[in-house]
């Protein structure tokens, strides 16, 4: 269900995009971005996008999605850790002083148009 | 040609959420977006929480649901002024939904708005309504392992309540556990134990309420 509303966003924002930049070519291709604790599922998203897109804009792009990973920063030995599932404690020393960053990402990062 | 947006995919729902606080702000109302699992008690909270606060500031309600209008109901009969979203399917309010219901509220009459979102840990998290604070509400029965499976949701919460907490001799909920996780999600947010039911611990997050919104 939430896929289909971040398609529907997704596709919109393509939309506005174009028209700021006044272009009216065939869009080829989009890359987003999906952190891996974001909860949105690419694979949904991409189904999403198989359904809504026909009819719209976005018709026949193909979708690129980016993965971010989260990061890890431990408050104990200050090393920072690219992580892609919640992980209990410092990868590098142990401590579970960690802080979590990043990894919600939802980006609309770039547009390919026909020339 | 390479078009280079860099943008959030939900800068729509974003940009009505700044009109929403921006409205807020302007009318003096302080706004809460509770987020939870279904059934992990939100309605019952909302119902401790108006006992608390009714003689110091005045509560309005939006009732975020699929269908129907219970919860609307449970809170029009304590004289609350209660609005209701039916999401006719949709898993999450958004801040167009927000602002439609937020229009049929007079502003003028409300220091509080709690906005109870639709019962999910995955979908309710990536929608700014234009809230001041987010409450993540977690039953006691629902395991102590929710932060790590559902991080979104913890992560953008400025609160954790631990709800149904007289529950908490049947489970093996370990609250030094799921402490521990918000701690590493959300290092700033609070961790409040309740038992709305028998209004323990409730006190204490009402009056935290009460004085986050004198931040404002
Ligand atoms: N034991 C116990 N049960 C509780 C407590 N708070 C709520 N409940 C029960 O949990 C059930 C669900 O409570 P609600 O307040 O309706 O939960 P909700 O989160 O609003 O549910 P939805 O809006 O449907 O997602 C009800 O049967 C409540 O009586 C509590 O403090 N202790
Ligand atoms: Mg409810
Ligand atoms: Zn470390």
């Amino acid at each position: 269900m939430h896929e289909l509303a971040i398609v529907e966003a997704l596709i919109e924002q393509v939309g506005t995009e174009l028209d700021r930049a006044e272009q009216k070519g065939a869009v080829k291709r989009l890359e987003i971005a999906v952190g891996r604790l974001s909860g949105v599922h690419c694979d949904s998203l991409r189904f999403a996008f198989n359904l809504l897109s026909p009819g719209t804009i976005a018709e026949g792009a193909e979708l690129s999605i980016r993965e971010p990973s989260a990061i890890s920063r431990c408050r104990q030995c200050g090393t920072s850790t690219e992580i892609t599932e919640m992980v209990i404690d410092c990868p590098l020393c142990g401590s579970p002083e960690i802080a979590i960053e990043k990894g919600r990402e939802l980006l609309l990062e770039s547009i390919d148009i026909e020339d | 040609m390479k078009l280079i947006a860099a943008k959030s995919i939900l800068k729509a729902n974003d940009q009505l959420a700044v009109e929403n606080r921006q409205r807020f702000d302007a009318a003096g109302v302080f706004c809460v977006n509770m987020v939870g699992s279904p059934g992990c008690g939100k309605t019952t909270l909302l119902e401790a929480l108006f006992s608390h606060l009714r003689g110091s500031l005045r509560l309005a309600v939006i009732e975020g649901d699929i269908a129907g209008s219970i919860d609307a109901e449970r809170m029009e009969a304590l004289g609350v002024p209660v609005v209701q979203i039916n999401t006719e399917g949709a898993c999450h309010l958004d801040a167009n939904m927000t602002a439609s219901a937020v229009a049929q509220l007079d502003l003028t009459d409300v220091d509080l708005l709690i906005i109870e979102n639709v019962g999910n840990l995955v979908c309710t998290a990536g929608f700014d309504l234009g809230e001041h604070l987010r409450i993540v509400v977690l039953g006691a029965t629902e395991g102590d392992d929710k932060a790590v499976k559902y991080p979104a949701i913890f992560q953008g919460s400025n609160a954790l309540v631990i709800s149904k907490t007289d529950m908490l001799p049947y489970t093996n909920f370990s609250i030094p556990r799921i402490t521990a996780d918000m701690k590493r999600l959300a290092p700033d947010a609070p961790v409040f134990q309740v038992a709305a039911l028998k209004r323990e611990g409730t006190p204490k997050l009402a009056e935290w309420i009460a004085e986050e919104k004198t931040k404002r």
